[in-house]
């Protein structure tokens, strides 16, 4: 059986308990603890220590090649050019690692999660969810799936194929091209 | 108005047990008759069997979709491979299904499609996200090009620049910028000197992807 490591990165003590509880009983899964800063239960020792003299996103990436988690679920406050920063760092850097977000309500807007999605995460879900819906995640991720709604996946094939139609449309009106 | 295309009766009987909600049930036997029938009628979705006579592939739905791109088409086959699957979501095809789906199934899956959803396979959702990420690539990789294009222009060739970007005209710009319109045609035979653009559109059109409001 494989096992499917995964690391948590929230700021926020509870949340991540609430989580690390809810894959720690599962078979075929390993919660590498902590992932988001040097407070807290250690387990992983030094491997989990940020360094102080990097970017916070530098300090992610290093953070995940030491852990090299099969799935990262990371906290996604807002869209920030960082946050989007480091979801193509970890992207080019980590490329074993797959990111899932954790997004509530307030930005889970179209926009927001489609500029994620870009950025290269493979899906997403509220911090509110049920711990069966975030197994569910881990699992379809891990096999390559993405975890995203439907009606999302419809809004991002209108947006690809605008895109290769504005494409066509300008290689043709442009005699020089 | 919902359109059924299949050359098969037993089908074509199962998909209306699916569709007994519409109020418009029309039925086509050929690709030719669809054809027609599709450009008259213009269907809000259509249902279309992939072994239907005279249909060949991707690009004869292509040639649908530009007849009544509001249509949404959904395609019935056996055994589609991936690759088949992603090709007919690439010409605007949005849901795939096995030809065996059961009525009640497919009164699901014409529901979801009505709200906008995409009825794909799992297995390739990753490779949609994957062409969306291209995609931001590409932006970006456009973004910088027009960026850098427009570095080479003074303070006041980038404002008149930008200015096109939004459509201004050339009094509209002298009238902001107090000065004279012959002199904003003057910095503009510069500015399409320095970027290698012919008009006034093309400038545009590299304002905006510089801003990443091409799209």
């Amino acid at each position: 059986m494989q096992i499917i490591t995964v690391a948590i990165a929230d700021e926020d003590a509870g949340r991540r308990a609430k989580f690390e509880n809810c894959l720690q009983g599962v078979e075929d899964i390993m919660v590498l603890k902590n992932a988001t800063s040097s407070e807290g239960e250690m387990t992983i020792d030094r491997r989990l220590n940020p360094r102080k003299n990097i970017s916070a996103i530098e300090n992610i990436v290093a953070m995940m090649r030491r852990l090299n988690p099969r799935i990262l679920i990371a906290n996604y406050k807002q869209c920030t050019d960082e946050d989007c920063a480091m979801l193509v760092s970890l992207r080019r850097e980590c490329p074993e690692t797959l990111v899932v977000l954790l997004a509530d309500e307030s930005v889970q807007q179209e926009e927001q999660v489609m500029q994620a999605l870009a950025s290269g995460a493979r899906g997403y879900l509220s911090p509110e969810s049920d711990s069966r819906y975030l197994l569910k995640a881990v699992h379809v991720i891990d096999r390559g799936e993405a975890w995203v709604p439907r009606k999302m996946l419809g809004k991002i094939m209108d947006q690809v194929l605008q895109w290769c139609l504005e494409n066509s449309i300008e290689v043709h009106l442009d005699p020089a091209s | 108005m919902i359109l059924l295309a299949s050359s098969s009766p037993e089908r074509l009987s199962v998909w209306k047990q699916g569709v007994r909600g519409f109020s418009h049930i029309s039925c086509v036997g050929s690709f030719d008759l669809l054809r027609e029938k599709f450009e008259r009628s213009k269907p809000q979705i259509l249902l279309l069997d992939d072994d239907l006579p005279g249909l060949d592939g991707p690009s004869h739905i292509a040639d649908l979709k530009k007849l009544s791109p509001e249509t949404r088409i959904i395609v019935f086959g056996r055994s589609l491979s991936d690759e088949t699957e992603w090709e007919l979501f690439k010409v605007g095809v949005r849901g795939c299904c096995k030809k065996d789906i059961d009525p009640k199934q497919l009164i699901s899956v014409i529901a979801a499609i009505q709200q906008g959803e995409l009825w794909i396979r799992r297995t390739l959702t990753c490779r949609l996200l994957d062409e969306l990420g291209v995609i931001e690539l590409e932006k970006n990789q456009i973004k910088d090009a027009a960026s850098d294009l427009l570095a080479n222009l003074t303070r006041r060739e980038h404002e008149i620049a930008t200015l096109i970007g939004y459509g201004e005209s050339n009094k509209q710009i002298a009238q902001r910028l107090e000065i004279t319109e012959r002199t904003v045609k003057a910095h503009l035979t510069e500015i399409f000197r320095k970027l290698k653009v012919a008009d006034r559109l093309k400038l545009a059109l590299i304002v905006s992807a510089s801003l990443g409001t091409r799209n």
